[in-house]
C-alpha cells in the first residue's frame, strides 16, 4: 500500500523554505528521531525532513512510546544546525508548538491548545507530541532533531488511550490528507524557527516567541496544575520566565518546572 | 532566596572577580546587596564568600520567601566551606559541566544502562549523560579523555547552568 504521504506535492507545498529539496518520505520507519540524529553526525544538511506515516518504535520523554498506527500519523524529524548556544536551544522547543498549532488551524480551521511546553490538545485530549533531541558543544549546537507525532486519520484509540488520545480526524469529524497536514506544518515551523536559529535575531524572536505562548496556551496562567518532578507537587500556573520555563505558584512559593510532566487538576482529585 | 537565584549571585560575584571589579552596589524590591572586592573598609574580612553573601542576602530578603530564606544560608555556608578541600581534591581534574538548566539523566531511558559510571575510562566526544529542559533531550559528550573519578549529580536531580556533572582524570 502506497504511502499517503506525496514526496512531489510536499516539496511544491515547501518551496522557498529551509526543507525545500530536503524532504525524505518512508512509508513505515523505526523512528524518525533515531534516523535524524544519525544523519545529523553525518553531512547531512541542516533543514533535512525524515518524514514516515507509521513508525515502529516511536519514541516520547523517557520511556513514554507513542502509538503509532499504519498510514493514520504524520511522524516527522527535523533536523536542524542552528548557529546558537546550547541554552538556546531550549527555545526551539517552544518554537515547534506553536508551529504546529497554526499549522494545524491553516490546514483544518481547528484551534488547538498547547500544554506547556508543547503537548498539542484537542477538547483537552493530546494528538500531538514533540521531543527534541541535540548533540553540543559547550558554546555550540552542532545540531538538534525536532521530532513531531500527530494522530491525523486515527478512527479510535487504545482503551487505556481513549480518554487522553484524539486524532485530527475524530476531531474535525473527517478524514484529512496527511500531505497537507506535513505541509502546512513545516511552513509554519519554517516562518517560526527561522530567526531563533541565527545568533544576531535570537532575542528579538525570543521575546515575541514568550508573548504569543502566553496568548496561545491557557496553560500558561492561571491553570491549577499537578507537576511530575522534584517529588511532585500542584499550584497554579503564573506564566513563563524570561528563559521559557513554566513557573508555578504553589501558595507558599512560586516554583519553576524545568522539563514537564504538567497535568491538570480536575476538581474532586 | 532559591538555589537558581543563589546560582545567579555565584555567576555575578565570579564575573565581578573576573572584571576586577572593586565594589559593587545591587538594590531591587525586598532585596541590597553590597561587595566589597578590595577588603579595605573591613580588615577582617580577606573577600566575601557565597555563604556570606547568601546569609546576608536571606536577611534581607522579603516575609514572602521566609521559608526557603531560612533554610538556605546553612547549606549555602556548608557549601562554601567545603569547597576549599574539594578545591586541592579537584586539582588535576577536568570538570564536565552541564551546558543547559534542566533534569540529569543517567541513561537514554528509566531502567536502561547509564551512559558512563564510575571507574568508565572515556574517550572525548563519548556520551555521558543527558540534561533534559522542556522536552529536550541534551546529550552531554565528555570533552576530555580519561578515567571518570566522581559522579557529582544524581539521576533524575535539576542542575543548573555550568554546574559540575563528573570529574575526570585526564590521561
Amino acid at each position: 500500500m502506497p504511502s499517503p504521504l506525496d514526496s512531489a506535492a510536499l516539496d511544491r507545498a515547501l518551496h522557498g523554505t529551509m526543507f525545500a529539496g530536503n524532504v525524505h518520505v518512508f512509508a513505515t520507519i523505526d523512528s524518525t528521531n533515531t534516523y535524524a540524529m544519525r544523519e545529523g553526525a553525518t553531512s547531512a544538511p541542516g533543514g533535512s525532513v525524515y518524514i514516515a506515516s507509521e513508525q515502529t518504535a516511536g519514541r516520547g520523554r523517557g520511556a513514554h512510546r507513542w502509538h503509532s498506527e499504519p498510514d493514520s500519523g504524520v511522524y516527522m524529524s527535523l533536523l536542524l544546525r542552528p548557529r546558537i548556544a546550547p541554552a538556546d536551544a531550549l527555545w526551539l522547543s517552544l518554537a515547534a508548538g506553536l508551529a504546529v498549532q497554526q499549522g494545524i488551524a491553516d490546514v483544518t480551521g481547528l484551534k488547538a491548545d498547547i500544554r506547556w511546553p508543547n503537548d498539542l490538545l484537542l477538547g483537552g485530549r493530546k494528538f500531538c507530541g514533540i521531543l527534541t533531541e541535540m548533540n553540543a558543544e559547550a558554546t555550540q549546537v552542532r545540531y538538534a532533531v525536532t521530532g513531531i507525532g500527530i494522530n491525523v486519520n486515527h478512527a479510535m484509540f487504545p482503551e487505556e488511550l481513549q480518554w487522553v488520545a484524539t486524532s485530527l480526524r475524530v476531531e474535525a469529524g473527517r478524514e484529512q490528507d496527511c500531505t497537507a497536514v506535513a505541509a502546512a506544518i513545516l511552513r509554519a515551523l519554517d516562518a517560526e524557527l527561522r530567526d531563533l536559529m541565527q545568533a544576531d535575531t535570537i532575542a528579538l524572536a525570543t521575546a515575541s516567541l514568550l508573548t504569543r505562548f502566553e496568548e496561545c496556551s491557557t496553560w500558561a496562567r492561571g491553570k491549577r496544575v499537578s507537576v511530575d518532578e522534584a517529588g511532585g507537587y500542584t499550584g497554579v500556573t503564573a506564566g513563563l520566565d524570561a528563559r521559557g520555563f513554566l513557573r508555578v505558584d504553589t501558595g507558599t512559593e512560586m516554583r519553576t518546572v524545568l522539563s514537564g510532566g504538567v497535568r491538570e487538576l480536575t476538581p474532586g482529585v | 532566596m532559591n538555589a537558581g537565584q543563589l546560582q545567579s549571585l555565584k555567576d555575578l560575584i565570579e564575573f565581578l572577580k573576573q572584571q576586577n571589579v572593586g565594589e559593587f552596589e545591587l538594590e531591587q524590591e525586598g532585596l541590597k546587596v553590597r561587595l566589597n572586592f578590595g577588603g579595605k573598609e573591613k580588615p577582617t574580612v580577606s573577600g566575601p564568600d557565597a555563604g556570606q553573601i547568601a546569609a546576608l542576602l536571606a536577611a534581607a530578603a522579603p516575609a514572602t520567601s521566609a521559608a526557603p530564606a531560612a533554610a538556605s544560608p546553612a547549606p549555602a555556608a556548608a557549601a562554601a566551606r567545603a569547597a576549599a578541600p574539594a578545591a586541592d581534591e579537584n586539582a588535576g581534574l577536568h570538570i564536565v559541566k552541564s551546558p543547559i538548566v534542566g533534569t540529569f539523566y543517567e541513561a537514554s531511558a528509566p531502567g536502561a544502562e547509564a551512559f558512563a559510571k564510575v571507574g568508565d575510562r572515556v574517550e572525548a566526544g563519548q556520551i555521558l549523560c543527558i540534561v533534559e529542559a522542556m522536552k529536550l533531550m541534551n546529550e552531554i559528550e565528555s570533552d576530555a579523555a580519561g578515567e571518570i573519578v566522581k559522579r557529582l549529580v544524581t539521576n533524575g536531580q535539576p542542575v543548573e547552568y555550568g554546574q559540575p556533572l563528573f570529574a575526570i582524570r585526564p590521561r
